[in-house]
């Protein structure tokens, strides 16, 4: 007779094996009128003390019954005690999010996705330039440096919001101006409270004496920030191979299987979300692309 | 005394068409769920067969942009026709598919998702295009970084019977994507349907053993040379052309040519085309929970770029006209693609062209877009 | 109260003023002086005649629009090397549409609007390089205008309700 083997053929299989990996949420840090930060430990303490993270990348956040939501991870990546998810009420998930307290449990999928070149920059300037909910995804960087403060050079902060009251983690701007990062903000708009700028983000590179030469520009925002950034740096002659820019998209798997985040030939979940914009500039301005 | 003369691996023997049923049931002996073309309400599906008998004896297939008739015209041969609006992709990556399962247990959610039998499937009838096919959907779901378990468990198990094609349709243009009419690699067994007998090329040691005690004969040359002047022909007799010289360079360059807006006239976005490509990958995950709350299902479900909803992003949507998500379609499946996965995404198999109520045609499509951008 | 060569000097070293000729920068300086703003000083109100176009050396000028039930609106802040109330030197005469306040305390130049229209018509060479500069500022403003009219930091869903 033939000797195929029968046994192999029909294996009982689980699949996709242990399901999701639950993490409570420790605190919620209130930052504006819409946007929280969520602090998740995983339910397993050797799934957390082993987790890492670098700056930029994103996890998958699971609500059962609702969804999962791509949400960057705006804590310091030294931490290990908690993860620090920073949060925008906007969409179904994300909403969902916002009804829950302290000690429920969520589904945590990662960490996903490319990080800011954190280690290619040393010795040279960095300016970080962002706005609204661009900030939180550029705070490991912030926090990065910090711990590693000679390695980096003139280190600049330009974050823009709607208006003053909507800046985010504004109790920690201090402590960065004590660690040498110059902090600039700016508000679209302003009351008679403000006293410092209005205007938006990219109109104010003309106020920085920037070296083109070795100086990095990180960027994140709304899409139509970002652009406004990137002309004013390549016009400031900063080459696009030292612009790093971070995109949102939609993500449904965070590995590159989906489709759904494809911008060109990339998945922004798998070789973004974090791009040098040489790789993005044939398809950054078509529209609709 | 039973016949333990086995054919070698490359070798190409030959078997009366009544001994292909014994492969069949062998198969089936062996744990295999045969599944082959088979005609159901008119059309052609892939479903289960168990003889010669379920396959569609004496059809071939018409098809033109938007059109597709089976017409039967009595000749003797099971294999000419040309595949319908399934794949095998509908196997390996089902439409639907239970991830996980939860169950509300206080605060917690407990995970209860039952054991799932990976069935074995033995595909019969792989056409080159569709081998290729497999293959580049090989690339999307096994990657070295992400290894998608449900298409592994499947895709380990298949028994591809392949079926090298003599009679292409009006649609088929594999010869211009250079993936058939010949089937290359990747099978078990690569069969090519004469009037009198089934030539067999062995492609793996599993074949060599299902076919021991089967009766064949070693091929003579005279037979071959028909075979190959069948496939030299079939090479000859496509229904339509695509030419891939400029690509993808022709298309990334041309991704603001008002040609899109053109297009966009005619496309419905009824994803058709995307369900019916052999290639497409694109899934969504969704939960599906009870009334009450109390337990949660969560489905993997096929998704297309022509959804509205896909490049749906908070505040807006990325691609919200027809003209960017046809674009995006055509320019990953002929252009990005390329740079993703090392190949094409398209295949050939012109099933986006007969199965388009639009009756958009891809290959007219893409030269359209040459001449408009040469001007 | 100021000599023509401190504003000179003052206006030298604003990057435009360094393309004007000497003479040029004279005349400019001859019809401007300087003013130091304390914190909290109001230059001119919404409905004011327009007198002066203002140059920013030192410090920040809020231009602001009262709106009703909402106050005052601070739509933008001239920083070092602005110019503000250059509406004064195109050739309609209008009232002022915005009040201007000192943020914090600074230094600023206050050229004489119709004196540099007259020169302007006098001197069309003049003319030509303060229209050239100003449809520049002009420029400018329009773009970050736009941009704050995208209102792109705004929660998508609370801005589509």
């Amino acid at each position: 007779m033939t000797n195929l083997q029968v046994a192999t053929l029909t294996k009982k299989i689980t699949y996709p094996n242990k399901g999701p990996r639950w993490a409570e949420i420790t605190t919620i840090t209130n930052e504006t009128s819409d946007i929280s930060t969520y602090w998740l430990k995983f339910a397993n303490p050797a799934m957390q003390a082993s987790y890492r993270f670098q700056p930029g990348q994103f996890n998958m956040v699971y609500l059962p019954g609702i969804g999962e939501a791509a949400i960057s991870i705006s804590s310091d990546a030294a931490d290990h005690t908690s993860i620090g998810h920073t949060i925008r009420f906007v969409g179904n998930v994300t909403r969902a999010v916002s009804r829950l307290k302290v000690g429920d449990v969520v589904g945590l999928r990662g960490p996903f996705g490319t990080n800011w070149p954190v280690k290619e920059l040393e010795g040279k300037d960095v300016f970080i330039a962002c706005g609204g909910v661009g900030l939180p995804p550029l705070r490991p960087v912030i926090y990065h440096i910090i711990h590693n403060r000679e390695k980096y050079g003139k280190v600049t902060l330009l974050y823009g919001a709607r208006t003053a009251n909507e800046l985010m983690y504004t109790a920690e701007h201090e402590a960065w101006c004590k660690a040498q990062i110059d902090v600039e903000l700016t508000v679209d708009r302003g009351d008679s409270n403000w006293t410092g700028r209005v205007g938006v983000v990219p109109m104010w590179f003309y106020q920085f004496r920037i070296d083109s030469h070795k100086t990095a520009v990180l960027t994140c925002g709304p899409e139509i920030m970002i652009r406004f950034v990137i002309y004013e740096a390549l016009a400031r002659r900063i080459p696009p191979e030292n612009i790093f820019v971070s995109l949102e998209r939609n993500m449904k798997c965070g590995q590159g299987s989906c489709g759904h985040c494809q911008l060109g030939p990339y998945f922004v979940c798998k070789d973004g979300p974090v791009f040098r914009f040489d790789a993005l500039q044939p398809f950054f301005n078509v529209e609709e692309f | 005394m039973p016949n333990d003369r086995r054919p070698e691996i490359g070798g190409t023997i030959s078997i009366q068409k009544q001994a292909f049923d014994i492969i069949l049931s062998r198969l089936r002996e062996a744990g295999y769920q045969t599944i082959g073309p088979h005609i159901k309400n008119d059309t052609l599906v892939y479903e289960p067969i168990e003889s010669l008998n379920d396959l569609p004896q004496g059809y071939v297939t018409e098809q033109e942009a938007g059109r597709f008739r089976l017409i039967h015209n009595g000749h003797h041969r099971y294999f000419d026709l040309i595949p319908g609006s399934q794949s095998w992709k509908q196997y390996l990556f089902p439409p639907r598919l239970d991830l996980l399962t939860l169950q509300k247990n206080g605060k917690n959610w407990e995970l209860i998702t039952p054991t799932q039998d990976i069935p074995s499937y033995a595909f019969i009838g792989v056409r080159a295009c569709e081998m290729a096919a497999i293959q580049i959907q090989d690339k999307a779901f096994l990657r070295e970084d992400f290894n998608d378990p449900v298409y592994h468990a499947r895709r380990v198990k298949v028994f591809i019977l392949a079926v090298n094609c003599l009679h292409p349709a009006g649609t088929c243009f594999c010869a211009s994507m250079e993936t058939g009419p010949r089937v290359k690699d990747g099978f078990d067994l690569c069969m090519t349907e004469l009037d009198e007998v089934f030539l067999l090329t062995i492609g793996s040691e599993l074949a060599r053993n299902l076919l021991t005690g089967v009766p064949f004969e070693l091929s003579s040359a005279f037979v071959l040379n028909n075979a190959e002047r069948g496939l030299e022909n079939a090479a000859q007799q496509m229904g339509r052309t695509l030419v891939i010289s400029d690509l993808p360079d022709m298309i990334l360059n041309n991704l603001d040519n008002p040609y899109w807006q053109e297009i966009a006239k005619r496309c419905l976005s009824c994803t058709n085309c995307t369900q019916v490509c052999p290639t497409c990958f694109c899934w969504d995950a969704i939960d599906q929970m009870n009334l009450s709350g109390t337990e949660t299902r969560r489905e993997r479900v096929w998704d297309s770029c022509f959804n509205p909803g896909y490049s749906y992003v908070v505040g807006g949507n990325t691609r919200p006209t027809i003209s960017s998500r046809y674009r995006q379609w055509l320019s990953h499946k002929l252009g990005t693609w390329k740079q993703q996965y090392g190949t094409f995404g398209c295949v050939g198999c012109g099933r986006c062209i007969t199965w388009c109520p639009a009756e958009i045609d891809i290959t007219r499509e893409v030269s359209m877009l040459r001449k408009e951008a040469q001007q | 109260m100021d000599n023509v060569d401190q504003i000179s000097k003052e206006l030298k070293k604003i990057p435009w003023f360094r393309e004007l000729s000497k003479e040029h920068v004279q005349k400019i300086a001859e019809i401007s002086n300087l003013r130091l703003v304390k914190a909290g000083e109001v230059l001119f109100r919404e409905g004011d005649k327009e007198e002066c176009v203002y140059i920013v050396i030192d410090g920040r000028v809020g231009l602001d629009m009262f709106v009703p039930h909402r106050g005052k609106v601070r739509f933008y802040t001239a920083e070092p090397w602005e110019v503000f109330g250059w509406s004064s030197v195109t050739p309609n005469i209008r009232q002022r549409t915005a009040g201007a306040t000192a943020v914090v305390d600074g230094l600023i130049v206050c050229i004489n609007a119709e004196k540099l229209r007259q020169a302007c018509d006098e001197d069309h060479d003049l003319g030509y390089l303060v229209m050239r500069r100003l449809a520049n500022v002009v420029a400018g403003r329009l773009l970050v205008t736009r941009l704050q009219l995208l209102d792109m930091f705004a929660n998508p869903e609370t801005k589509n309700a």
